[in-house]
């Protein structure tokens, strides 16, 4: 079987009984890339040669070492491209490592390659990308979903091992649902930001697309902390995750919220939810219906605060100190509006504008202030919950993979497809989506549990113990 | 809340955006309907929220020099660069 | 006083200050002017994608101490907001500053009588000790620097990211000498609390002013004009004197000032219309969503405290009082806080602690010293002070001793023993150079006897010529008096 196939902790056994060499791996994974990529199209950049000189000089000592990792593309990682899948950061090189890079160095991994996204993370699909579609692996007429469509495709397709992506409102967990693989969000302020290339600054988390939970926890453990660069991250000690599951949920309180159990909901991603909140249920866990008031309002109040948040955060982008500049520009404000306007496409100038009118003079009360207010009646219905229960279980998309080509058209009918994903990011918590089931067609199906903020040991401990009391992680797409 | 007035050409200037007509259409009507979307907000009673206090130990940065970039890697990406200066047209007060 | 009997002016101040911090405001790339260019930026301050802003402790402390010198209310929870437009120094398009929650707000600067322009110190308006409001404190980054070409202009990004300090007084300045002293007199708090080195020429201090004229007795302000390209307090005092005037002509003849921004020409002595915007700026604030809120009641109030100076009316007061200075001496020191220093250490030594104040303030300080690191011991001059209160020299003659001071640094005792310049006051040798300052002047004595008693002063004067300066003049004076009346 190709290495490819592997998770990160069979192969960090292997190599340290020393029956693989990290090159190994990275030969398996670049031949299974050509087999597939050009079908998927989930990268945007490969690391060929610096991933195989990085295998040579693996420590095998540290917690990563000589694992591949590949990178979403709004992630610094020094000296490499960072395109944002944006025409805007055509030919831009990271002069610098995010954080996060910088720790996934630290513990030993090296990097693969660079993965498609909707432009700046603007997207439930991965068709907003300047740079070509990603398809998903279990049927390559359908989206893998956004805005980390690539990290998933690839995990999921077995062209990478494990991938980072970012979460602002369901861009780690969605695709991570359709394409039938585990995605972490963890609680904002877990991760440093520093190097991520912002979209909303109060909602965006880096997090791990795995295969399985517990490489999942691996990547968590290597990536949190405070940083001294980026004053949203949280000072508590760091920890490490998922250290010795038990595989048991006796005596977890679930918590099913009735806002996200809708009549009229897609049949088969009902079904295999609910069959794994019976589940819960048959080993030892209270389930129980909680609710979560203000959930109608969430899609209002995410599309006021991260568009407001992201017309300022994508106002650098100007062709000054860097990306594309328009050319022969008459005066500084043609070399704005040309620059920017042949750069951006056409989801992240509807965003850049609504997030400019909700900010606006005489527009700021009714839309930006009031969704702030109504964010933390959000929060306060996750905390008032989170008395009642553990862990919250939902469905992570309202269905499984769409058509390419279907929905873009329809802006507002993609935004409302982001309902059970939304609410986390506004209020801060953490959640992972893992696969719970298929379709008649072959889709995967994704759960989500949601835990208190910093309960991702929780989270994780739940989800493992479901994992692996299934084969869902185990199925593999078609060739 | 009455149905906002959204001018998106005027927005789109604030923006630094300029768009086609067709651009400007198709955003007027998509953007109409996505505020349409957010009049929900307005029947939400917001009187009782509760106030976010800021954490005791705001993690606040020592005033100790950390290095810069080199010149090279700070213009490396410029689209217009000379004397280690950045280059745009001549701005005009 | 206002120009025109019929008509006054109402001016407020904008006046942004960096501090004077190691590092910027919101990274740790060096804060220091005058650096080949583009060589401390970082991601950071470059706004590159996917940086982020870290608040700088000493700036927010800093700003804190400047608003409890200026009697500020200090925000127990202070917020950064973004504040948006585009400009090519704007790393960002947005800059990072305080809006609705500032650091501190009230306050006031009072107007140093020394401090207003030297020819109308001695008016009422000077002497008035008004003290100007002011609205608010707040912190903020200032933005790169751009030098013009002919067909481009390229921009420096070192200046991008330095802590800026915002300070806006409220409209009660009423005169251009008013808002140089209030300059002026801002100037100095900052520098007794090491804040900042304020210097307007260096762009250490930069000054916005909202000016307006309105009939005397009106309640409602006149239209605001504001004036930019301000680069000294007195280019400040010379625009609002242009501008003043000019609208008050404008006024008298029926026409309408716009609300407008104009620009001062120094060289041309005039403001100009800059181009002018129809609409305001919509700067769309809101709170920035990467920097937590900064408690102030957690110890960064405390710490500003501790490092509290004495304010310069209290210390110009104690002056005054323990060390016998004029007012005017007492506003000089007060202004240059190591003199200061230097010079209590140099009258702690004597009670003639004036003499010690006009050689400092005078001989010593005409000879640009930087008084940490003189060879001129404090100690020298109180002991200069008690040898000519002493009788040992005159003042005179404790002018070269005080000249050969500055070129060999030794005890002033030893410098008149070498220079040979104790004072005469042996009686008998007096005696003798009057009866030939006597003989040898008899129109100025036929004069002092005639009741010209200005007269002596010729023969003290060959006294202390004959004398090469060494006579004792109080003596000399006397014994004159007796022969003469003989």
């Amino acid at each position: 079987m190709s290495l490819a196939h592997e998770t990160l902790a069979s192969l960090r056994r292997r190599l340290a009984a020393k029956e693989i060499h990290p090159r190994d791996i990275v030969k398996d994974l670049f031949t299974q890339i050509d087999a597939r990529e050009k079908t998927l199209h989930a990268y945007t950049h490969l690391n060929r040669e610096s991933a195989l000189a990085a295998a040579e000089k693996a420590d095998l000592s540290l917690p990563l070492g000589g694992i591949p990792i590949a990178i979403k593309d709004n992630l610094n990682v020094l000296g490499d491209p960072c395109t944002c899948s944006s025409k805007i950061l055509e030919g831009y090189k990271a002069p610098y490592d995010a954080t996060a890079i910088a720790r996934l160095r630290q513990a030993g991994a090296f990097f693969l390659g660079r993965t498609n996204m909707d432009e700046f993370a603007m997207g439930s699909s991965t068709e907003n990308s300047a740079l070509g579609v990603t398809r998903n692996p279990w049927d390559p007429t359908r989206i893998p979903g956004g805005s980390s469509g690539g990290s998933a495709a690839a995990v999921a397709g077995r062209i990478a091992l494990a991938a980072l992506g970012s979460d602002t409102g369901g861009s780690i967990r969605q695709p991570a649902a359709l394409c039938g693989c585990v995605g972490l969000k963890p609680t904002y302020g877990r991760i440093s930001r520093y190097g991520l290339v912002a979209f909303a600054s109060s909602l965006d988390q880096i997090g791990p697309l795995t295969r399985t939970v517990e490489d999942s926890a691996l990547l968590l453990s290597a990536l949190a902390g405070h940083d001294p660069r980026d004053n949203t991250t949280d000072l508590r000690k760091p920890e490490t995750f998922l250290t010795k599951p038990d595989g048991s949920v006796k005596g977890l309180r679930i918590g099913l919220p009735k806002e996200y159990f809708l009549p009229g909901m897609d049949a088969e991603t009902e079904g295999s939810v609910r069959a794994a909140a019976e589940w819960f249920k048959k080993n030892g866990a209270t389930v129980g219906e909680v609710s979560l008031p203000h959930t109608p309002a969430a899609i209002a109040v995410y599309y006021i605060l991260a568009t407001a948040e992201a017309s300022a955060n994508l106002a650098r982008f100007d062709g000054v100190r860097y990306g594309r500049r328009a050319t022969d520009a008459r005066d500084v404000l043609d070399l704005y509006q040309r620059s920017r306007s042949e750069g951006f496409g056409a989801e992240v100038k509807r965003r850049i504008i609504l997030g400019t009118f909700v900010l606006s003079q005489g527009y700021a009360d009714a839309y930006y202030r009031r969704a702030q207010k109504v964010r933390g009646l959000l929060r306060e219905d996750f905390e008032k919950a989170f008395t009642q229960c553990d862990l919250l279980l939902t469905p992570t998309s309202p269905e499984p993979a769409f058509r390419l080509g279907e929905r873009n058209q329809d802006p507002l009918k993609m935004y409302l497809a982001d309902v059970f994903t939304i609410s986390t990011n506004l209020a801060g918590n953490g959640a992972i989506s893992l696969p719970c089931g298929f379709t008649q067609s072959s889709l995967p199906i994704g759960l989500q549990l949601i835990g208190p903020r910093f309960g991702e040991e929780t989270i994780l401990r739940a989800a493992h113990a479901f994992e692996q009391s299934h084969d869902f992680w185990e199925r593999m797409p078609p060739s | 809340m009455a149905a906002p007035k959204l001018n998106v050409s005027d927005v789109a200037a604030l923006a630094r955006l300029t768009l086609t007509p067709e651009e400007t259409e198709k955003f007027s009507a998509q953007l109409g309907q996505i505020l349409g979307h957010m009049e929900t907000l307005g029947q939400i009673a917001t009187a009782n929220v509760p106030e976010v206090t800021p954490p005791a130990q705001p993690a606040l940065r020592k005033d100790v020099p950390t290095p810069s970039l080199s010149v090279e890697a700070a213009l490396s990406n410029a689209p217009a660069q000379a004397n280690d200066l950045i280059f745009v047209p001549k701005i005009v007060e | 006083m206002s120009s025109s009997g019929t008509w006054e002016a109402v001016i407020g101040l904008e006046v942004h200050v960096q501090l004077r911090t190691q590092t910027k405001m919101f990274c740790g790339c060096i804060n220091h002017y005058g650096d080949a260019p583009t060589t401390h930026v970082c991601p950071v301050c470059l706004g590159l994608p996917g940086s982020l802003p870290v608040p700088n402790e000493e700036a927010i402390r800093k700003t804190i101490l400047t608003g409890l010198m200026l009697g500020c209310k200090i925000a127990p929870v202070a917020r950064f907001d973004r504040k948006n437009y585009f400009y090519p120094d704007m790393p960002k398009n947005y800059q990072i500053s305080q809006f609705d929650d500032p650091l501190c707000a009230g306050g006031g600067v009072g107007l140093d009588p020394f401090l207003f322009p030297k020819e109308i110190q001695d008016t009422d308006e000077a002497k008035a000790g008004r003290t100007i409001r002011l609205t608010r404190i707040h912190l903020e980054e200032d933005v790169a620097k751009s030098f013009h070409f002919e067909d481009r202009s390229g921009i420096d990004f070192n200046r991008a990211g330095t802590p800026l300090m915002e300070i806006v007084s409220e409209a009660d300045l009423r005169t251009p000498g008013e808002a140089f002293a209030f300059l002026g007199s801002l100037r100095q708090v900052l520098l007794s609390g090491n804040v900042s080195d304020a210097d307007m020429e260096k762009g250490q201090m930069r000054c916005d002013v909202n000016v307006s004229v309105r009939p005397v007795g009106q309640k409602e302000f006149g239209t605001k004009v504001e004036l930019k390209n301000l680069n000294s307090i007195s280019g400040v005092r010379r625009a609002l004197t242009y501008e003043i005037a000019r609208q008050i002509a404008a006024c008298g003849k029926g026409e309408a000032i716009a609300h407008e921004t104009r620009r001062w020409d120094d060289e041309a002595g005039a403001t100009f219309t800059m181009r002018t915007k129809e609409k305001a700026h919509d700067y769309r604030y809101f709170p920035d969503p990467d920097l937590l809120p900064v408690r102030t009641d957690q110890g960064l109030m405390e710490a500003a405290r501790t490092e509290l100076p004495e304010l310069p009316a209290a210390l110009q007061a104690r002056l005054a009082k323990d060390f016998g200075v004029t007012a005017y001496q007492a506003s000089v020191l007060a202004s240059d806080r190591v003199l200061c220093a230097y010079f209590e250490k140099a009258a702690a030594g004597t009670s003639h602690k004036a003499m010690v104040a006009n050689w400092i303030l005078n001989d010593f300080l005409a000879t640009q010293p930087d008084p940490t690191t003189t060879p001129v011991q404090p100690g020298f001059f109180a002991e200069l002070a008690d040898l000519v209160a002493g009788g040992t020299i005159n003042s005179a003659q404790a002018k070269k001793v005080f000249a050969e001071l500055i070129a060999n640094p030794t005890s002033p005792k030893a410098l008149v023993k070498k220079l040979g310049l104790e004072q005469i006051s042996d009686s008998s040798a007096l005696g003798t150079y009057c009866d030939e300052a006597i003989a040898a002047n008899p129109r100025s004595v036929e004069d002092y006897r005639a009741g010209k008693t200005n007269a002596i002063n010729a023969l003290k004067g060959f006294v202390m010529k004959k004398s090469q300066g060494k006579a004792n003049p109080v003596q000399i004076d006397e014994i004159l008096k007796v022969k003469l009346s003989a």
